[in-house]
């Protein structure tokens, strides 16, 4: 279990972290969201006694500076590319181990389970960033902790080597593990998360499941194919719900449960060829929950490249 | 602190550098040596000969101090050039540990060069002298355990650049300009008599100071015949000045990285 309370972090004026307290448990893949400069991996960095700050973090009652052999029960790995590049791969984490009292062997085995065997002997500086991810990882893994802490472990992998991410770290988590790990691969993480941690300008945004965050930051629709899509239509508008009809003829209904609609169309006799509940996705809820707080906001390309919008459908007709 | 020693220890074994500053050191120390043995082989065997030979180079044997000065700065300096102080503190979170053990590796290598670049010397001088030179005669009695404290100092300098300037290319500045331009200017400057009041600060120049570890001239002939009003501290004491001058930059590099975001 990891509990931070109250981490602060100022660089002058700028609150880079401002008064975060959450937990990560065991048994449960946690994940870190926030756009680019949201505090995350200074949190982190804060969170492992790299960076001073107010607040303290606490690994199952301890400070991670009080543990004797810290990668024995945290594997923390925020920076892919930290390695000395002409120390080989083997070399870089045997070096580690012998500072937490790590068997030589044990290093064969975590290269083995990143797949980097046939290049461990090679010196990194010549490694993708995937691979270098994967050594990463293989650091993490190496004293085969009861924490995990990974900031950004999929950048650079590639969709296997993601999906392989994915599965190991929800196996640790099945056995019992605290995973905390960041991703801007908002589609993954909503495959591999269970818990978020969502922050925006250093500020908490929101601490609980993936499902109650989509639910909190966007409405679900429910989604019907009819086909008396129009006479349907007024029907459910009449019952005090929002519609759309979408490109394809089907109606996207807010307002309503997936239950009442159905007992709408029951009553009127309405033929239903599909009734389903649209949920939005991870990715919209995060847009919806840290819009507001983006950082670094970009302009549309028109705009770069100082070009007229597109016409729309309504000024063709104009025209 | 056991655990750091042996991380430091598996770290400066593992990166090539450390090969070849210790071979190279090695290597031009006893070219030097061979070549002053050589030319050296008909004189008088005196103490200050068998300096020159041993030390490759007597008051000018620089190689090896600069040679292990570096290999203290990339202790320190690469873990931030190449972004290792996060792995290395994530894994060795007690920073004074870490960087008193990468004092000491550094430090024991360091001896264990100065002491084989000594062995061979001696090896090269009984080859082309026919003898070894005597260790207990003036001044090889006072300048070989000069030349270690020296080297040790050296060491400990670059470990505490490395760290202050948390990086490699500044620390190397500081280290080779400091001694050739800032202290030769100083020196050179004292000799202008609007400057004369220079004078006194010249015996405190740090690495000047140094050396006079290994001189085996007397301190009131340092800079040639004119020496005398400079007051320059004997070899002892003057390593004491070079010496304070470390401690001040190791404990404001310490210091610092106690304190600083990693």
């Amino acid at each position: 279990m990891i509990t931070a309370q109250g981490l602060r972090k100022r660089y002058g004026d700028t609150v880079a972290v401002d008064d975060l307290t959450f937990e990560v448990k065991p048994g449960l893949v946690t994940g870190f969201l926030g756009p680019n400069g949201a505090g995350k991996s200074t949190t982190m960095r804060l969170m492992l006694g790299l960076d001073y700050g107010e607040g303290e973090t606490q690994f199952d009652g301890r400070r991670f500076r009080d543990i004797h052999d810290p990668m024995n029960e945290i594997g923390a790995v925020l920076e892919a590319r930290a390695f000395h590049p002409t120390r080989t791969a083997r070399n870089h984490l045997r070096m580690l181990a012998a500072a937490n009292r790590i068997p030589n062997s044990r290093v064969d085995e975590v290269l083995d389970l990143v797949g980097l065997s046939d290049v461990k002997a090679k010196k990194p500086k010549g490694f993708s960033l995937g691979m270098s991810q994967r050594l990463g990882l293989a650091q993490a893994l190496l004293g085969d902790p009861q924490t995990l802490i990974l900031d950004e472990p999929a950048n650079g992998l590639d969709p296997h080597g993601i999906h392989w991410l994915r599965d190991v770290l929800k196996s640790l988590a099945a056995k019992g593990r605290t995973v905390f790990v960041s991703s801007h691969l908002l589609s993954e993480m909503q495959l591999m998360a269970d818990e978020l941690v969502v922050i925006g300008r250093g500020k908490m945004i929101f601490n609980g499941s993936v499902d109650q965050f989509v639910e909190q930051f966007t409405k679900s629709d429910v989604l019907v194919k009819t086909p008396s899509a129009d006479a349907f239509a007024e029907t459910l508008q009449a019952s005090g719900a929002e519609v759309a009809v979408q490109d394809d003829g089907s109606l996207l209904v807010s307002g309503l449960e997936t239950a009442a609609v159905g007992e709408i169309a029951h009553r009127d006799g309405i033929l239903l060829h599909e009734l389903a509940t649209h949920r939005a996705s991870l990715e919209q809820a995060f847009m919806s929950a840290t819009g507001s707080t983006e950082q670094f906001i970009a302009h549309e390309v028109a705009e770069v490249l100082g070009e007229a919008p597109a016409p729309t459908t309504e000024d063709k007709e104009t025209a | 602190m056991s655990d750091a020693l042996r991380f430091e220890w598996a770290r400066i074994r593992t990166i090539r550098s450390t090969y070849w500053l210790f071979g190279l050191g090695v290597l031009i120390t006893a070219i030097i040596a061979g070549i002053l043995a050589y030319v050296t082989r008909n004189d008088d065997k005196t103490g200050e000969v068998g300096s020159w030979v041993l030390l490759g180079g007597g008051e000018f044997a620089t190689f090896i101090p600069i040679f292990v000065a570096i290999m203290g700065i990339f202790a320190t300096g690469h873990e931030y050039r190449f972004g290792t102080i996060q792995p290395t503190l994530t894994t060795l979170p007690q920073r004074s540990a870490l960087l008193l053990s990468k004092l000491l590796v550094v430090v024991a290598v360091a001896v264990a060069m100065v002491a084989v670049s000594l062995a061979i010397n001696l090896g090269i001088a009984a080859i082309f002298w026919g003898e070894v030179p005597d260790l207990g005669s003036e001044p090889l009695n006072q300048v070989i355990p000069g030349y270690v404290v020296y080297i040790v100092l050296n060491a400990i300098l670059g470990v505490a650049l490395g760290q202050l300037f948390r990086g490699v290319p500044t620390a190397i500045v500081v280290l080779l300009v400091t001694p050739l331009i800032v202290e030769t200017l100083v020196i050179g400057l004292s000799n202008v008599p609007a400057l004369d009041w220079l004078i006194p600060a010249v015996k405190f120049l740090p690495f000047n100071a140094g050396a006079r570890l290994i001189a085996t001239t007397p301190a009131n002939e340092a800079f040639g015949p004119d020496s005398a009003q400079y007051e320059i501290f004997e070899r002892w004491a003057a390593g004491g000045v070079f010496a304070a001058f470390i401690a001040i930059i190791l404990a404001v590099a310490w210091f610092l990285f106690q304190k600083r975001d990693a």
